[in-house]
């Protein structure tokens, strides 16, 4: 169970979004995230990565952002590169307030598109790698997943 | 009586007389033909077979435009069941969205949006699984609607979601109302 139950967990895998009408970020968040991100953005200790007090930390650093676009959970989400850009933006504003400098910048549809396209192999690699240089300059997010 | 007898004879009569027996033939053989096709003329029938019962042959207990709908939480069809794939907790000791005793409701879950005939409105609904006994096994009910495929995997509902907990083992199956969906 958990050789795949990480893979699964990274994957998001909660979506099954509807006929509803698109009702911006926050619905997304909900229909494409939650299942296993949980509604706080908490994640499950141990088993799935925590958005809150993380997502932050990726995006200040340059590859931590293209980390975040190429995770199985978000490039293979249904989520057009707009709503996805708008769905991360959203979750920082929402559960990273504290930590959001103005210095952070958005993600944008281009930076998106030109990334989530691009496989990640080894996916609990690319992490470690990316936050072990989070860690060089400043608190990073969990290590355990 | 008598009288009744030669009105019948004479008709009778009169019928063989005007007929031939191969014409009777060619009519009541062109009438069999005829009904068989009746059927698959393109006729939509569905509303016709909706009116008559409710779903899954009970009787229909609401209407919303015309269309008639289930308000029996045991009942597969119930309107906050679109999404599912498990037992129904409502059928397992516990409600449509609580686990029954002994049970852990799981931490991680399958979110769909269902439409309420009702109030004519789209719900999210989170599909959890209650974790930590041996599956109930009362009302399976399997809708999944707009499930992909495994190979799309994020959106496809195959998963034990009691795999995050600490006990693993599925039980049933609630449908959390997390919100009304659409702008």
């Amino acid at each position: 169970m958990n050789r795949w139950l990480l893979p699964v967990a990274l994957l998001g895998a909660t979506a099954a979004a509807g006929a509803a009408a698109r009702a911006g970020p926050a619905q997304d968040y909900a229909l494409h995230c939650m299942g296993c991100h949980g509604a706080s953005a908490q994640g499950v200790p141990g088993k799935v990565p925590p958005l809150a007090h993380s997502l932050v930390r990726f995006m200040n650093n340059a590859e931590g952002r293209r980390y975040v676009l190429r995770v199985p959970g978000a490039a293979n989400s249904m989520l057009s590169d707009a709503q996805l850009a708008a769905v991360l933006n959203w979750v920082v504003a929402q559960f990273d307030a504290d930590e959001l400098g103005s210095a952070t910048p958005q993600f944008r549809e281009q930076e998106v598109a030109a990334n989530r396209h691009t496989p990640m192999a080894g996916v609990l690699a690319t992490r470690a790698a990316v936050l072990k240089e989070i860690a060089a300059i400043g608190p990073a997010p969990a290590t355990e997943y | 009586m008598q009288r009744l007898d030669r009105i019948v004879e004479s008709s009778a009569r009169s019928l063989a007389q005007r007929t031939s027996r191969r014409s009777f033939i060619g009519v009541l053989g062109r009438i069999l033909t005829g009904s068989l096709l009746i059927p698959l003329l393109p006729i939509d029938r569905i509303q016709r077979a909706e009116a008559a019962t409710g779903p899954e042959g009970s009787p229909a207990k609401g209407k919303s435009a015309g269309k008639p709908y289930t308000e029996d939480q045991q009942n597969c069809e119930y309107w906050k069941y679109c999404a599912i794939d498990g037992f129904l907790c409502s059928c397992c000791g516990g409600s449509s969205h609580s686990c029954p005793p002994g049970t852990q409701q799981s931490v991680v879950s399958w979110i769909g949006t269902c439409h309420n005939p009702a109030d004519g409105r789209d719900y999210i609904v989170s599909y959890n699984d209650c974790c930590g006994k041996a599956s109930c096994g009362n009302c399976d009910c399997y809708r999944n609607e707009r499930e992909r495929p495994l190979y799309r995997l994020s959106r496809n509902n195959d998963v034990n979601w009691c795999m995050a907990n600490t006990g693993s083992d599925y039980h049933c199956t609630v449908s959390v109302i997390l919100g009304s969906s659409g702008p």
